[in-house]
């Protein structure tokens, strides 16, 4: 049992880890909270079924074309909302919340309800670690999750636009002052974040069936890694990520399993009562507050 | 060379609500000028400059560099065609070491603009323009997180940044403000050599000794007006001057 749960709750903090990258990645960057991020994360895996079962793609193909158009989705929201109210904290937080709460009963009003809308395994089959089965889609979460995130920090280390993302994150007015396009690179940040969205529903929902109802507790996962890690800090995520998932997997282990989407909003309620910036947050005026 | 001068400043207004913080601002500034912008606290200087490199729209008027209007323009387009500033308070990318400062400007546009894409060995570059502000190679505080920079060299990252532009025309808002004596007469040669490279120099400044040895010109604003201009004799003389600066007639 203790092996299983040190598995499973690996593979439950990596879920965390992928949901929320994107999340992250856009309020880092750009200071945007995304609330319209569930939305986007369910988008990815309806365009990725509709390629596949409707329009008839490989499903590679459908993949690249429903994570691209999901960026597309996060780019053309950030130039025609989001454009205009940056830096307006409310109004960005009532915006997304409204496109994601208008999108994802749009689904539900188009009729993506039901069994038939699941996303194929990529490889049906299990192995064994350490006497626990695990099925082979939980083997590639762990391994693209991993990768995920390694990318992310290569990314924003080793390149020019990854650099540019730093530079705007760190100080907006002093990378303006160098030539840095910051609504550009918040538009890209937003964009990116969408695709990441998108990534982690394509490799995480075949585990189950699209239920529109999961882009709202994938917001709230995201929402409470990200304030639980501090906001914008990726150690914190990561670390905020393997103490939510292993809570969460202790809790099916040896409670009861309707407990579970407990543990978020208990870690969310114990970090703003005791530590409000997050484990690794840098709101100093969040701490002086207490 | 131009027939325009390289900037030109006409009929520019900015209020803030009530408060009219640039009033009628007309300048000329011609290319290799170094000229001093100068007046009491809240007399418009740094409107005026963010006003010219976009970070304030103004209400009013025109702004030409070489001839072409420039005004209202964001900030990142400024710095493109050859505008380069400082900011008072200086705020670099804490996070980073002070070398890695150095390499988003070494990236930027402008710098592609003026090599070709042919950056080179940037750490190598970024290395060379802190040593040539007064970083001393030997003793590795390029390497230091900026957070850790006390005041003066945090102001020399900020020049140097300014530099690695490769700018035509330079703005340096209190460059020697917050520095000791030693660090201002340091930095004074590094304006020098700027000069000397054909740079043209608008800098804000408190430090007026300091300045008068160098500008060719000054410019002082009281109120959002601009109540004198020419070389240093004539306008400190001027009895609006030191009415603005000493309140006597």
């Amino acid at each position: 049992m203790l092996a299983n749960t040190f598995v499973y709750g690996f593979v439950n903090s990596i879920i965390l880890v992928l949901v929320a990258l994107g999340f992250n990645l856009t309020f880092g960057i750009s200071g945007v909270a995304n609330f319209a991020y569930g939305a986007l994360y369910i988008l990815g895996a309806l365009l990725s079924w509709v390629f596949f079962n409707t329009i008839g793609l490989p499903y590679l193909l459908s993949v690249l074309c429903a994570v691209v158009l999901t960026a597309v989705a996060g780019e053309l929201m950030y130039r025609f909302v989001l454009l205009r109210i940056r830096g307006m904290v409310l109004s960005e937080v009532i915006a997304t919340f409204g496109i994601g709460l208008a999108t994802l009963e749009l689904f539900k009003y188009l009729g993506f309800i039901g069994f038939e809308y699941s996303l194929p395994v990529f490889v049906d089959t299990s192995i064994e670690i350490g006497q626990v089965v695990v099925d082979m889609q939980r083997v590639f979460i762990v391994i693209i999750g991993i990768a995920m995130a390694g990318f992310l920090w290569f990314f924003t280390h080793h390149t020019r636009t990854g650099l540019r993302f730093r530079g705007i994150a760190q100080e907006e007015r002093t990378a303006l002052s160098l030539g840095i396009n910051s609504d550009r690179v918040a538009m890209l940040s937003v964009s990116f974040g969408a695709a990441y969205a998108a990534i982690a529903a394509i490799v995480i929902l075949p585990l189950g069936t699209i239920n529109v109802e999961q882009g709202y507790s994938v917001l709230i996962k995201a929402l409470a890694v990200c304030i639980v890690g501090g906001l914008g800090s990726t150690g914190g995520l990561v670390l905020a990520s393997f103490l939510i998932g292993y809570g969460q997997t202790i809790t099916v282990t040896y409670l009861e399993s309707h407990w579970v989407m407990l543990v978020p909003l208990i870690a969310i309620l114990g970090i703003l009562i005791f530590r409000p910036s997050g484990l690794f947050g840098e709101q100093k005026e969040l701490e002086e507050r207490i | 060379m131009s027939d325009f001068p390289l900037l030109g400043v006409r009929r520019l207004y900015k209020n803030f609500g009530g408060v009219q913080a640039i009033q009628d601002l007309n300048f000329e500034l011609a290319e290799g000028e170094l000229l001093g912008l100068i007046g009491p606290n809240g007399s418009g200087k740094t409107t005026a400059v963010n006003l010219i490199t976009g970070f304030v729209k103004p209400a009013q008027g025109e702004i030409l560099y070489r001839g072409r209007d420039i005004t209202a323009w964001p900030p990142y387009k400024v710095v493109r065609l050859g505008i380069a500033r400082t900011f008072q308070m200086v705020k670099p990318f804490y996070q980073l070491p002070a070398y890695k400062n150095m390499i988003i400007p070494l990236y930027s546009p402008r710098v592609k603009q003026m090599t070709g894409g042919k950056y080179g060995d940037r750490n190598a570059v970024a290395l060379d323009l802190l040593e040539e502000v007064g970083f001393e190679r030997d003793a590795l505080v390029a390497y230091k997180a900026a957070s850790a920079l006390p005041q003066g060299y945090l102001k020399r990252l900020e020049l140097a940044k300014a530099i690695a532009l490769n700018p035509d025309l330079m703005i340096l808002d209190e460059l020697f403000s917050g520095l000791s004596l030693a660090e201002v007469a340091s930095i004074l040669p590094i304006i020098e050599k700027l000069r000397q490279q054909g740079k043209t120099i608008i800098m804000i400044e408190h430090r007026l000794k300091e300045l008068f040895r160098i500008a060719d010109r000054v410019i002082v604003l009281n109120f959002g007006q601009k109540i004198a201009d020419g070389n240093v004799a004539d306008v400190m003389e001027s009895r609006e001057v030191k009415n603005a600066y000493l309140g006597t007639e």
